[in-house]
């Protein structure tokens, strides 16, 4: 008897490495994440116009009905992208997460300084090149020197009103995800 | 024979706990890195390079994107000022002021995080529109009937969450937290 409860006490301690071990593993594994999801939406490289949430009318969880959202999946393995778009002069902004959802650089409009977003998306290694032979570009649009290699893009403009609803989603549907830039 | 139970049992025994304990961990939400401020809590790391394991997890379950740290901050409150579940059936006033934001929307969602249909078919009310007072203060009535003034519509049925985003803050870039004045959340009365 008392060596069934020694093997119970391991169990349990078996039990705390496998607690720590499902946790790491979960997010790998998980499938339903948000780069998942836009992966579903269609293909990367290029934004898609998430309908804006209303009840029972959520194309991902947890978004502000007040906000209009345009997601992308890149990938910078292939050269460093140009994002970009002619924003309306209200509240947006924007965000670049991982494929694990981790927020890797965001701004606002305010931010940005105008009225557009104009973001250079580059690997250490391209930024390291891009400096070596400056091209036009790195002088004109945000660089966003970033430790990943792909994740996505989630822009988000404000709907103050249903009238100027046409104008944000007519923005939103002309933003640019992966422009391919040159190296210079 | 014995040894073999014993092995069995001593299995069964760290996979119940430890599978069990992390589905329970990462099922129930957050749980490291939350700020309260009276009824409401926000997680500043959520989806952040230094995001915890069980906060990653959870995103990885859910789906949600959060708010990035450059855009805003998100503040849920389950609870009334006074600690009581948040009732559908009841009215509440929110009233205050709110921490420094260009912008900022009150939602109410169900239990689930998920918006609820409701009478006025709307989902919530930002600062643009809401009517303040002479010294910039204001009231939101959240009730599933209609009310006069400010008025957040809700579902009747259940349990509900407020969460308050403030987009453009100085406080998602590590300003201090917990000093904050958030609006408070009290019961103006249940059938």
């Amino acid at each position: 008897m008392r060596r069934t409860l020694l093997f119970i006490i391991g169990g349990i301690f078996v039990g705390g490495i496998l607690h720590v071990a499902v946790v790491f593993l979960v997010p790998y594994y998980a499938g339903k994440d948000a780069y998942a999801a836009i992966g579903d939406l269609g293909a990367d490289g290029q934004f898609h116009l998430l309908p804006q949430a209303d009840a029972g009318k959520e194309a991902m969880p947890g978004l502000d009905p007040h906000l209009m959202e345009a997601v992308c999946r890149f990938d910078l393995s292939g050269g460093p992208i140009h994002v970009h778009a002619a924003m309306p002069d209200d509240f947006w902004s924007v965000a670049v997460f991982d494929t694990l959802s981790r927020n890797v650089y965001s701004l606002t409009d305010r931010a940005a300084e105008g009225t557009g977003l104009d973001l250079a998306l580059l690997t250490s290694v391209q930024m390291a090149q891009a400096r070596q032979n400056p091209p036009p570009w790195l002088e004109t649009s945000i660089a966003l020197e970033l430790p990943i290699d792909s994740g996505f893009i989630v822009l988000r403009a404000l709907v103050p009103d249903d009238s100027l609803l046409p104008g944000v989603t007519a923005a939103l549907s002309g933003a640019v995800c992966s422009e391919p830039l040159a190296a210079g | 024979m014995r040894f073999l139970i014993d092995i069995i049992i001593a299995v069964a025994v760290a996979v119940a706990v430890g599978v069990g304990s992390a589905w329970y961990a990462v099922g129930k939400g957050h749980v490291f890195g939350g700020v309260t401020v009276g009824a409401w809590t926000a997680w500043p790391h959520d989806g952040s390079l230094d995001a915890d394991p069980y906060a990653l997890a959870r995103l990885a379950r859910t789906g949600e994107i959060p708010l990035g740290a450059g855009e805003g901050l998100a503040f849920t409150a389950t609870d009334d000022s006074d600690g009581a579940p948040l009732d559908g059936a009841c009215t509440y006033t929110v009233s205050g002021e709110t921490p420094a934001a260009r912008l900022w929307t009150l939602t109410a969602t169900d239990a689930d995080g998920h918006l609820m249909a409701n009478i006025a078919s709307r989902q919530g009310i930002t600062s643009r529109e809401v009517v303040r007072t002479i010294d910039g203060d204001f009231s939101v009535t959240v009730a599933a009937a209609v009310q006069p003034g400010n008025w957040l519509p809700i579902a009747a049925a259940h349990r509900f969450d407020l969460v308050l985003r403030l987009y453009d803050t100085p406080l998602a870039t590590g300003a201090q937290l917990a000093t904050l004045t958030m609006p408070a959340i009290s019961k103006a009365g249940c059938p």
